[in-house]
């Protein structure tokens, strides 16, 4: 595959990391973190859930394509999918609005099933496409994800068709009620903030390494000793965890599920948060997240309010995405690693 | 000049001591090809190739340009399966299996045209295929300097004298640099036989001499067939040479025999390909 | 590379001619299972069907009909993903803005049809304004990212988007019908019996001739193409490109012209398509993803980079959504996943794809 990766994951590196380095090198990630943990003191609930909430929740979704193209060189399309799968599961397992379908189990059976199922589609989605090569990985799982689209719309025993589910309440549990807007932002910035952990430790560890040996030479892979479509498909399962959990979270944070949610549009959104974010690495998928979601919120009012038709959104979306793949096809982090670069030779030069 | 250093301490579970591989030497051929042949579309890349090489043994397979060699070392790695005929590695058919099952049978190979991982360091292209031939491929755990895997990348790297560009990413390093490491990846693990695709291409001749002292240091359970032009160093590292042309075995003896037949002299080595 | 290619080449005529007769030798079973179905086809068309069958069949009527629909539906995904599969199989471009090319055709071909009130001018109409948007495409910008088949195909997703919004701006949401010639309209008796009545008399279907126009030419068009790549130099260096990547770097400066031939050709024929599927059916808003969806399907399962893949992926994916509708409404557009999802787990390559 041609994306140009940057790599700088020195993934040869032994963990012999003295903790005052360990925070050096991550300061910025450790000041956002405490940052998104301070933030119910002073933002709104609309800001919490609507904003940083749904950033979060997509950012990890898009943390699985991100994990999958970036580290695999598998661009998969299926990983909405696999959040859609999920939380259907979850009202269909669970509570929602229609009795007549839902089957009410407590959360804690519903949860789980509703991740297997997710997670059992998403490999199964893997092995039919990681046999083939590169290219065909995105053909192959657009069309299994538009698939699953038409069958929420046509079936109505389970996907309940076109309307699809509202009243999809989060649990109570631990003695909280996790549907208020605070304890939702945290439980979503805990899964968030695990899943982003977990992607950059695996992508140091045995696996991810191995991992990336496939994107960038299978063939060797092979003559080394490694089951390449396994590892891959391996890649795909764990990758569906995430989109999983995502898609359970998103779920709750909405209280409705249709069709839309994981339809043809929102597949390709979620390509154009992964590629706007940059592929090159697992923040990508949250800045391109946040990017998205500001854009959703307020560019519709905004372009009104400078005289033009508030329809084109689209059209920005698509400009914005066509101007990021042909000038910094490495996305926002590719722009900003370029960005600090210069900054850091011009200010080693400005002495002499 | 390198010494005889030892190669790293193996995973490998399969046969731990010598004198049980020797036992399974004892009762047959580390490769055996019989009636071997590849067609690409209408064409006969190999036409009933049989061939079997002791555990051990050293041998060179010569030929010119297009005689089928490389052919002959996808046919018996699986990079890409014979359309006729049976491989067997050790006593056990591996016709049908998929490359990484090869490789872990205790088979390797390098590459004519460097296939490495450009983008990592030195380390870590060592690193995965120790880690290719071990358990722990799909560890989420990470390594720490004292794993087992960790030392022997240390030593692999130490034995083909890449110890300065150790965490240089593999597309800076030199032409020469990239063939040692080529050989680091075969040596990775417990290779029992090693296929050598022109190791020596494109190679200084101090960088020659280096390679001509790791391949005679090697172990001596662990054979290897090496295809090269260079005569100089085909010759000198193996006992016994296999001819080929056109797809076909042509010619088998020792490399003295080989040097003399006057079939060979006009076909080959006279024939502005030495 | 020494991998030995170059001699000991296989008279190649001499094996196609009794390729046939070696395949039912060596396959005897699927031969002859083959030969029964053909067969029990036949049969199902040309006799009228025993009352018992019709009870669990359903009538006759219905079935022609799908069968009918099937194939000429089939006729027209052959023309739009004959062009997707053309462009994937050289350029390695997954054209995800075909479906906009053929919604753009419908509408191009539908404003010509307007201003010119010719039917048949519309299709030079729509081919000419698809192939030069296709040309341009691949010389402002895939020629500057060649071999960054990722890249490319990012690129043609931001197009698409680009490309339908614009295209509701332009011509709203709302269906459009292309009118068919008055020389076309109405149907065509045909010598198939659908029933009986109960005066004895045989009933035979008729069918719409504009359907069977267009799917005479979708096949001259398929024909054409197979012959041209098969008879023609230029058509040569294309079968050459797609089986062999590092056949192109011979070709040089040349291969930029042979790129822009073909994306222009593709682009044009999912235009002219675009007229032929507002013809059939309508041309309206989400008509582009749907069609992009069927060039995918149809170039999954015929196999990718195969015009006669694509024909047979086409034939197969129209007749499963005719049918489908017919005999499992609920699920019509899922069966054709279906159908895909087999495929890719048997033969990867397609049906008709090489490795």
């Amino acid at each position: 595959m041609a994306i140009s990766h940057t790599r700088e994951t020195r993934i040869g590196g032994v963990d012999s990391a003295a903790p005052p380095r360990w925070i050096a090198d991550h300061f910025a990630i450790l000041l956002l973190g405490l940052v998104l943990v301070l933030l119910p003191a002073v933002a709104s609930n609309f800001v919490l859930d609507q904003i940083v909430g749904w950033t979060l929740i997509l950012g990890m979704i898009a943390l699985s394509l991100m994990f999958l193209a970036g580290y695999g060189g598998m661009v998969s399309l299926v990983q909405m999918t696999v959040a859609g799968l999920a939380g259907y599961m979850i009202t269909v397992f669970g509570a929602s609005s229609l009795p007549s379908i839902s089957l009410f189990w407590p959360w804690w059976v519903a949860a789980p099933v509703a991740i297997i199922i997710a997670v059992a589609f998403g490999t199964l989605a893997g092995a039919l496409s990681a046999r083939t090569e590169g290219i065909y990985t995105i053909m192959i799982t657009l069309a299994l994800a538009s698939a699953f689209f038409y069958l929420t719309l046509q079936n109505w025993s389970i996907f309940n068709g076109f309307n699809g589910f509202t009243t999809i309440p989060a649990p109570i549990f631990l003695g909280i009620n996790w549907k208020s807007p605070v304890a939702l932002y945290y439980l979503i910035l805990f899964f968030a903030g695990l899943s982003y952990v977990t992607v950059l430790y695996i992508s140091r560890a045995p696996f991810g390494l191995a991992l990336q040996g496939t994107r960038d030479n299978p063939r060797r892979m092979e003559a080394i000793g490694f089951n390449v479509t396994a590892h891959r498909i391996a890649a795909y399962a764990f990758a569906a965890l995430i989109a999983a959990i995502g898609g359970i979270l998103l779920v709750w944070l909405n209280n409705q599920i249709s069709p839309g949610t994981a339809g043809i549009e929102a597949t390709i959104d979620l390509l154009v948060i992964a590629v706007v974010g940059g592929l090159g690495h697992p923040i990508g998928a949250f800045i391109g997240a946040l990017i998205y979601v500001i854009l959703r919120t307020f560019a519709l009012d905004s372009l009104v309010a400078v005289g033009l038709d508030g329809r084109r959104f689209q059209t920005i979306i698509g400009l914005g995405f066509l101007v990021i793949v042909l000038f910094s096809p490495d996305g926002m982090i590719g722009l900003w690693r370029r960005w600090s670069a210069r900054a850091r030779s011009q200010t080693g030069k400005s002495p002499r | 000049m390198v010494g005889a250093r030892s190669l790293p301490d193996r995973e490998e579970p399969a046969l731990s001591t010598i004198a049980e591989r020797i036992a399974v030497a004892g009762t047959g051929n580390a490769i055996e090809l019989r009636g071997v042949s590849r067609r690409f579309g209408g064409l006969a890349a190999l036409s009933d190739i049989t061939l079997s090489v002791r555990p051990g043994e050293r041998r060179a397979v010569l030929g010119s340009n297009g005689a089928g060699k490389t052919t002959l070392l996808n046919c018996v790695t699986g990079d890409f399966p014979p359309t006729s005929g049976s491989v067997r590695f050790y006593g056990e058919d591996v016709t049908n299996l998929p490359p990484h099952e090869r490789i872990r049978r205790g088979l390797r190979r390098t590459y004519q045209i460097s296939l490495l991982f450009q983008g990592l360091s030195v380390r870590d292209n060592v690193y995965l295929a120790c880690l290719g031939v071990s358990r722990g491929r799909f560890s989420f755990a990470r390594r720490h300097a004292r794993d087992a895997i960790m030392q022997s990348v240390t030593s692999l790297i130490a034995l083909v004298h890449l110890e300065s560009v150790t965490d240089r990413p593999v597309g800076e390093l030199a032409h020469g640099q990239q063939r040692q490491l080529e050989i680091a990846l075969a040596l990775a693990g417990a290779p029992r036989f090693i296929l050598f695709d022109e190791p020596a291409a494109g190679l200084s001749p101090n960088e020659r001499g280096d390679l001509i002292a790791i391949l005679t240091a090697l172990p001596a359970h662990i054979g290897y067939i090496i295809i090269e032009h260079d005569m100089d160093v085909a010759l000198r590292v193996v006992e016994s040479v296999t001819m080929m042309h056109n797809g076909r075995i042509f010619k088998e003896g020792t490399p003295r025999e080989i040097e003399a037949d006057p079939q060979v002299q006009q076909l080959y080595l006279g024939g502005g390909h030495g | 590379m020494t991998t030995a290619l170059g001699h000991e080449v296989a008279p190649q005529t001499a094996q196609r001619g009794d390729r046939f007769a070696r395949w039912i030798s060596r396959r005897p079973v699927a031969a002859l299972t083959i030969a029964i179905a053909v067969i029990f086809v036949l049969w199902l068309v040309f006799a009228p069907w025993p009352e018992e069958f019709e009870n669990v069949f359903g009538r006759k009527r219905l079935f022609i009909n799908a069968l009918f629909n099937g194939i000429t539906l089939g006729g027209l995904y052959f023309l739009v993903a004959a062009g997707f599969t053309l462009i994937f199989g050289l350029m390695r471009n997954v054209n995800l803005a075909h479906g906009s090319l053929y919604l753009f055709g419908g509408y191009m071909g539908y404003e010509a049809g307007v201003w010119t009130g010719s039917w048949l001018l519309s299709y030079v109409f729509a081919f000419a304004c698809c192939a030069l948007v296709g040309a341009a495409m691949q010389v402002l910008i895939f020629r500057r990212m060649q071999g960054q088949d990722l890249r490319q195909t990012l690129v043609t997703l931001g197009l698409s988007i680009v490309f339908s919004d614009l295209m509701v701006w332009v011509w709203g949401g709302n269906a459009i019908q292309i009118d068919t010639p008055d020389y076309l309209m109405g149907p065509v008796p045909t010598p198939i019996i659908v029933a009986i009545k109960s005066s004895g008399d045989a009933v035979f279907l008729q069918y719409p001739r504009v359907r069977l126009v267009i799917f005479i030419a979708a096949v001259l068009i398929g024909v054409g193409m197979w012959l041209a790549l098969h008879r023609t130099r230029i058509g040569m260096m294309i079968r050459a490109g797609v089986d062999d990547r590092d056949m192109l770097s011979v070709l040089g400066y040349r291969v930029q012209l042979l790129f822009i031939l073909v994306f222009a050709f593709g682009a044009g024929l999912a235009g002219m398509a675009g007229i032929v599927g507002g013809t059939f059916q309508s041309i309206s808003l989400g008509e582009d993803s749907h069609f992009l969806l069927a060039s995918l399907v149809v170039v999954i399962v015929g196999g990718m980079g195969s015009i006669p893949g694509a024909a047979l992926g086409a034939l197969i994916i129209g007749l499963s959504e005719q049918f489908g509708l017919v005999y499992f409404q609920n699920y019509a557009t899922v069966a054709t996943f279906v159908i895909m999802v087999v495929v890719l787990a048997l033969r990867p390559q397609g049906l008709l794809g090489r490795r």
